[in-house]
């Protein structure tokens, strides 16, 4: 299903002449992305993962999609049986536990359908997220990302004009937020702007072909440049992406188990020992992260 | 979505099984299909044929037709949890029949690479799949019959119990996609019209050409089975809920919904557990089961029957004779669907145990390869026409919309939408002006719902229809398109008033969408009419949902509710927020409320009213003693107190009625009110009635002025019975000065703990410790010992120290009881060769093992623990054994008990009842519910604790164990433990022994048993399973010399007028009473007698001689 059964041009416009060798990732960076469903479901498809593998050029990056569908800066989605603090408590445990370098955060699409009302409470939560994020592990690198725009896709779909503009101001709040804690800022809502259409089926989250078109564009607004098409699309680069998928899967099922209830929760009097499988996945995922890393040196070494 | 179904994989002998694997399997049945058809029992002229089976497809979880007639399901081996590495592979296959033999032929697998699918619904070209997290949308786009597309739909459904995750994928008759979750996913959905959270259990409905997803209903266990009826209304079946069909209506919430302050009941309380739901529909099936509603009992291996008939806004549901039943114990129907050819389909997941959490996932008796689809046909009965819509054109489909055949019009309409033309628009368009009768319009409107669209002269005809089903389907339509409905409004507001229940509840739901000023006014008209409870629900529901948009208008002084007082009381008591009271104090002083109006607004002015308005209730009580009561929860649970007036109490401490004076003392205690603090010490030490309450209140002052008088009253009192008192008391203010004088006490206790000391102690672990400390070097009996040991092993927080206190105190051997693997196979192999489940049922029964006092079996017994009516059929012998062993190893889902502990220190356990915004309720271990201020609660949590005590089997002999674990062991299973169709009467009251008998029965015979005469004791008891009750069930009444009676009263357990037959097996040495008038039996044999129906619970009396009829005796009630 991964496989590309139409070819599709993709035009890149905003490729750069040169090649910048962005300072946003240092060699072996542990990479951790957050925020709600069009973070989470990039796992599927894997083109950002690549894109940004091959933008950074020679470092060895491994990530972590901790992006949960739904979710909030207060941790709304992760939070299980108990109230939001517990989900944004476990957040902090899941992000202590895999100690990344970089965080990628992209928050502010559920948030804004709250529109102006719910503005200043959006920015407060998000300012105690990157509190803890700071604290908990100190990254190196935080880099706050705008929601990408909605899509009006006619009627009977609702138009999402109005959407657009709350998702603008809180765009703009964001971009503000990040310039007051001096942490970076990606503008990936500007980056897409109004000129991409039919790149998702509900108006808000990208289709497989979405993903595709858009990577170059989330890439960009990370202040990376895009490796090239081609490269991209070879059968190497094709396989990394595939393996890069095959590794989220299994880290997947490793971070956000099924069965929590019994593994880990109330239930663990019945199932608990069965979370010493959990460990049995690293294995697996280090030797994915192997070959990964051995499709990226072939594809950044035979350009 | 409920798998608990494991299978022993049968291509492993049992030989190679280990010996721990093997516990509780030894009679593994025959997997030979031919062998498994044979179990069947089926009512005469069904027959019953496979369809497809293993290896042809595998674990089916859901299946539905497509407009071609193949079958699709989705089948899951990976179940219950992924193997670290394995690769998804879960699959979607598709099931057909080319050659019409009733046997499927061919097989494809539509899709695999999937993570247990748990639904699948071949619509819209292609086919909905719930896979775990997501709703995909795969696609076949180049027609090799596989997906090649796959489109996530929905995402952010949680996983946290894969037996719960989303499923049950149906299309509506309006065109939507509805699925449902369980009890324990959380689900975040992002639409384009804001995210959409579920927590727990529920029903969504999602309409894809919007992509709107929103939801319908929350609560229910593990909701599985979902139905629409003919005209839309729809019904839901509950996986782990025992309340058979349950109505769902717009914003209904049931139980174990998180959060929920209020639920709403099934129909059928007392029910096995359901997966699946169908109504039988075509022309095929014979007319007594037309219409009749069936869903799989999977653990009693049958499929249970319901007739629904219209009773208010719902329905009084009935089991009738069972659909079919197997004794093949691996047959597990799990989904059951009317199929293309109007044959019945049943999706069999095969399996001889049943389990879900419990057993291990890696078990490796857990089968992940077998399964089987059963086709059920009808003798001498034509099959319907088998129509492959895909190849119909337009006209056809349009026609075919109202034939008589069921499963044609709901394919035809599902063919539809794949042909959303202009053209077929303008075709539906002229047809649809030829429909005339309330049936063509229905489907017409239903057809263009379907496309997503709106017919408004259709809906304005069917809202006028002379026949309410079809107006309350109208309605239905408005509550999900108001705004295309021109006119809506005014429909809405005339259907408000409707002389029918149904489409008045259907009015409010509309209005509920449509929150504005006027929603709840105008609902709330239904008050005017008679009200049951799910209008009731509804109208509470909007109230408090439409909260931000009546509050405002009524605050600012418009007379919004048209000056009816019983519509701005009901909307303050929903509410249950401070408002002004002005109009109802007005109502109260100018006498315009009459009595109950007037009880209900004082009950609405101790929830809602200020400081200020609390006064006035001290003055209403005098003619509404009730005010006390609403006074007390206001200060426990609001921490609100009359701002003045407090004295008023005063008069009331001088009353005589004890139930007075112990509120006031109560009262007076909580607002700590000095001046009536005297009175109180004075009651306590002079008035033996009132000494108890007096004690109460004395202890609610608190303070180390309480604790000294009870301190020195427990020293001095030379009164025993005021000595008791105050070191309970004493107990409960300060542990540690109580405790000594507790232990003298406990060590003179018979061994139920007369003097209510336990609980005292067991409330907070410093108070648990300093008993322990006393226990030190002293000895108790060791039946208070265990007792103690029994509760303190089910409080949230087990007190280790005290405990090990009892247990050296009371000399008892250690409880808990683990077993070696050699031993749990000694003891089940004993359980199945050595067990009479007779003896055990007896054992159950007694009211030592007090195992009534909390489990149900079927609809008699207590609610708190999990009702066992088909324990047997779906537990095995090991889990029975170690649940009754160590209960904190099994526990149920929906039996965690929640553990608060209060700011003082308190801790409470309990199954969670309610969550309110102001309290939350447990419902503790005795029954008891216990009310806990949100204000006073420190910490909530889920506690890993059973509520079910250890060692309650401690006092039973071996073989006694054996047979309590055999008669659990049969329960459900097809034979005589197995609670069947009929009605029995199951409640009754036994006489407990008076000499007022032996004095007279002599002179005056029997009838002195149906006397009303206030000294006799009633116990209550219930029937046996099989619905007898042997005469030496009940309390041995002692006659003349060596005669001994046996007597039972009952009441018809019948709301309706009209008459019951009643069918008494064998009427040897019995006597009837209808009250004190006999109906006269024949001497021997079966009798048949016919009543009037109502009456009381106790109004028949039943005498039998038991010295001279020792043989059971069972009444069947039949209504008329």
């Amino acid at each position: 299903m991964f496989s590309m059964t139409r070819k599709i041009i993709i035009l890149i416009t905003t490729l750069t002449a040169l090649r910048l060798e962005a300072a946003l990732f240092k060699d072996n960076d542990t990479v951790v992305l957050l925020g709600n469903t069009v973070i989470e479901r990039a796992q599927h498809y894997g083109y950002f993962e690549t894109a940004i593998t091959l933008a950074s050029g020679k470092k060895n990056l491994k990530f972590r999609n901790l992006a949960w569908s739904g979710d909030s800066v207060f941790g709304h989605a992760r939070s299980y049986f108990g109230p939001p603090k517990e989900g944004f408590r476990r957040l902090t445990v899941d992000i202590g536990d895999i100690k990344p370098n970089v965080v990628i955060v992209c928050y502010g699409a559920v948030a804004a359908f709250e529109g102006e009302k719910g503005l200043a409470e959006f920015i407060a939560g998000y300012e105690k997220l990157l509190d803890m994020i700071s604290e908990t592990v100190k990254p190196r690198v935080i880099v706050l990302v705008s929601p990408p725009p909605a899509e009006s896709m006619g009627s009977p779909m609702p138009d999402m004009t109005e959407h657009n503009y709350r998702l603008a101001s809180y765009t703009k709040a964001i971009a503000e937020l990040a310039k007051k804690r001096k942490i970076s800022y990606a503008d990936f809502n500007a980056e897409i702007g109004n000129g991409v259409k039919g790149m998702t089926d509900n108006g808000l989250h990208f289709h497989e072909n979405g993903y595709r078109v858009v990577a170059p564009k989330f890439t960009k607004s990370l202040g990376l440049t895009m490796p090239n098409e081609s490269q991209l699309m070879s059968e190497n680069g094709t396989k990394l992406r595939e393996t890069i998928i095959a590794k989220n899967k299994l880290f997947f099922h490793q971070w956000r188990p099924a069965n929590e209830t019994y593994l880990r929760l109330f239930r663990k009097h019945e199932q608990g020992n069965n979370v010493k499988e959990l460990p049995m996945f690293d294995p697996l995922i280090e030797e994915r992260e192997k070959e990964i890393e051995a499709l990226r040196l072939k594809l950044t070494t035979d350009k | 979505m409920n798998f608990r179904i494991i299978l022993a994989p049968l291509t492993l002998s049992v030989g190679i099984l280990s010996s721990h694997a093997q516990r509780g399997l030894k009679d593994i049945p025959n997997p030979d299909p031919v062998v498994q058809k044979a179990g069947f029992n089926l009512p005469e002229g069904m027959q019953i044929e496979l369809f497809a089976s293993d290896p042809m497809i595998a674990k089916p979880v859901q299946m539905n037709f497509d407009t071609q007639g193949r079958l699709w399901l989705v089948s899951s081996g990976m179940y219950p949890h992924i193997v670290p590495g394995a690769e998804e592979n879960d699959r979607v296959l598709v099931l057909e029949d080319s050659n019409g033999d009733g046997k499927a032929d061919k097989r494809t697998v539509f899709a695999d690479k999937l993570h247990i699918p748990t639904a699948v619904l071949p619509v819209d070209g292609g086919a909905y799949v719930a896979n775990s997290t997501e709703i995909l949308f795969l696609e076949d786009t180049d027609g090799d019959g596989k997906s090649d597309k796959r489109t996530v739909v929905l995402s952010g459904f949680g996983t946290e119990d894969t037996h719960h995750l989303v499923h049950t994928l149906k299309q509506g008759p309006d065109g939507m996609i509805y699925f449902m979750q369980s009890i324990y996913i959380h689900s975040h959905l992002e639409t384009p019209y804001g995210v959409r959270r579920l927590m727990g259990g529920g029903i969504w409905h999602f309409r894809p050409e919007t992509q709107r997803a929103e939801i319908l209903s929350k609560g229910l266990i593990n909701p599985w089975g979902l139905a629409f009826d003919d005209y839309g209304q729809t019904f839901a079946t509950d996986g782990a809920g025992g309340d058979g069909i349950n109505f769902i209506f717009p914003r209904s919430v049931f139980r174990t919904s998180p959060g929920a302050k209020r639920v709403i009941r099934g129909l059928n309380p007392g029910q096995p557990k359901l997966c699946g739901l169908e109504i039988l529909s075509g022309s095929h099936v014979p007319d007594a089961l037309r219409g009749v509603m069936i869903a799989p009992d999977f653990r009693g291996h049958r499929i249970n029957t319901y007739k629904l008939t219209p009773d208010g806004s719902t329905y009084t549901s009935t089991r009738i004779e069972d659909f079919l039943s197997s004794s093949h114990r691996a047959f597990r129907p799990i989904d059951v669907k009317m199929g293309p050819d109007g044959a019945v389909y049943i999706a069999d997941w095969y399996n001889p145990i049943i389990q879900h959490g419990e057993v291990d996932f890696r078990d490796k008796r857990r089968d992940h390869t077998r399964g089987r689809i059963w086709r059920v046909t009808f003798k001498d009965r034509p099959l319907i026409e088998k129509k492959d819509f895909t190849k119909a054109t337009i006209e056809q489909i349009l026609s075919s919309l109202l034939s008589k055949e069921r499963v044609h019009r709901d394919l035809a309409r599902t063919e539809l939408r794949n042909r959303k033309t202009p053209e077929t628009f303008s075709k539906l368009k002229s047809w649809s002006a030829g429909l005339k009768d309330d049936f063509s319009l229905l489907q017409g409107m239903w057809a263009y719902q379907a496309l997503n669209s709106t017919n408004v002269g259709i809906v304005t005809t069917l809202a006028k229809s002379s026949d309410p089903r079809y107006r309350a389907a109208a309605l239905r339509f408005i509550y999900h398109r108001y705004d295309e409905v021109t006119g809506a409004k005014q429909i809405v507001s005339k259907a408000i008033d409707d002389k029918n229940a149904q489409v008045r509840l259907w009015a409010i739901s509309c209005l509920a969408q449509k929150p504005d000023s006027q929603s709840v006014p105008l609902a709330l008209r239904a008050l005017d009419q008679p009200v049951d409870k799910p209008i009731d629900f509804a109208l509470w529901s909007i109230v408090r949902e439409h909260e931000a948009h009546w509050v405002p208008q009524f605050e600012s002084g418009k007379n919004i509710f048209g000056g009816k007082l019983p519509h701005l009381l009901f909307a303050m008591k929903s509410l249950g927020k401070p408002l002004s009271l002005k109009s109802i104090f007005k109502g109260i002083d100018d006498g315009s409320l009459d009595a109950p109006q007037k009880a209900q607004a004082i009950e609405v002015i101790s929830l809602v009213g200020n400081a200020k308005d609390l006064e006035r209730l001290l003055d209403l009580s005098a003619s509404n003693p009730a005010a006390l009561d609403y006074l007390i929860t206001a200060k426990k649970i609001r921490k609100l107190q009359p701002a003045k007036g407090l004295e008023k109490i005063l008069p009331l401490l001088a009353s005589d009625q004890p139930e007075i004076f112990s509120k006031a003392a109560q009262l007076a205690g909580l607002w700590k009110f000095i001046p009536a603090r005297k009175k109180l010490i004075d009651a306590l030490t002079n008035s033996p009635k009132k000494r108890k309450a007096a004690a109460e209140g004395l202890r609610l002052y608190g303070g180390a002025q309480a604790v000294t008088l009870f301190e020195k009253i427990s020293r001095e009192s030379k009164d025993d019975a005021v000595r008791i008192i105050a070191v309970r008391e004493l107990a409960s203010l300060a542990p540690d000065k109580a405790a000594a004088a507790a232990v003298e006490l406990l060590m003179k206790d018979d061994g139920s703990d007369r003097y209510g000391l336990l609980a005292l102690f067991l409330k907070n672990p410093k108070a648990s410790s300093t008993l322990a400390r006393a226990l030190k070097g002293k000895t108790l009996p060791s039946k208070i010992a265990s007792l103690g040991l029994q509760r303190a092993g089910t409080s949230g927080r087990p007190p280790i120290d005290l405990m090990e206190a009892l247990k050296a105190s009371g000399k008892l051997k250690p409880m808990t009881q683990q077993l070696t693997a050699k031993q749990m196979a000694v003891m089940v192999d004993r359980v199945k060769t050595q067990g009479d489940p007779h003896r055990g049922e007896t054992i159950y029964r007694s009211s030592s093992m007090q195992c009534i006092a909390c489990h149900a079996i079927g609809t008699v017994g207590s609610p708190i623990g999990p009702n066992l009516i088909s324990m047997g059929a779906s537990a095995p012998v090991d889990y029975l054994i170690t649940s009754l062993l160590n209960p904190n190893d099994k526990i149920k889902e929906g039996y965690h008990t929640t553990s608060v502990i209060e700011k003082n220190g308190d801790a409470h356990t309990g199954g969670l009842i309610i969550e309110g915004r102001d309290e939350i309720v447990l419902r503790d271990f005795a029954g008891e519910k216990i009310r806990i201020a949100r204000a006073d609660i420190k910490s909530l949590s889920i506690s890993p604790v059973s509520m079910m005590p250890a060692g309650l089997t401690a006092s039973l002999r071996e073989d006694q164990f054996i047979d309590l674990v055999r008669f659990l062991s049969e329960l459900g299973k097809e034979g005589e433990f197995k609670t069947d169709a009929r009605q029995v009467i199951r409640k009754w009251t036994g006489l407990r022994s008076h000499k007022r008998v032996a004095d007279q029965i002599a002179h005056r015979g029997a009838v002195i048993f149906a006397e009303p005469f206030k000294d006799y004791q009633w116990t209550p008891l219930v029937s046996r399973v099989n619905g007898e009750l042997l005469p030496s069930d009940l309390p041995k009444v002692k006659g003349r010399g060596n005669s001994r009676w046996s007597v039972a009263r009952f009441g018809l357990d019948s709301k309706k007028n009209g008459e019951v037959i009643l069918k008494i097996n064998n009427t040897h040495q019995m006597y009837l009473f209808d009250g004190i008038k006999e109906i006269k039996l024949p001497k021997n044999g079966p009798a048949t007698i016919v009543v009037t129906a109502g009456g009381a619970d106790d109004r028949f009396t039943l005498a039998v001689n038991s010295t001279q009829r020792p043989a059971p005796f069972v009444i069947e009630t039949q209504t008329k």
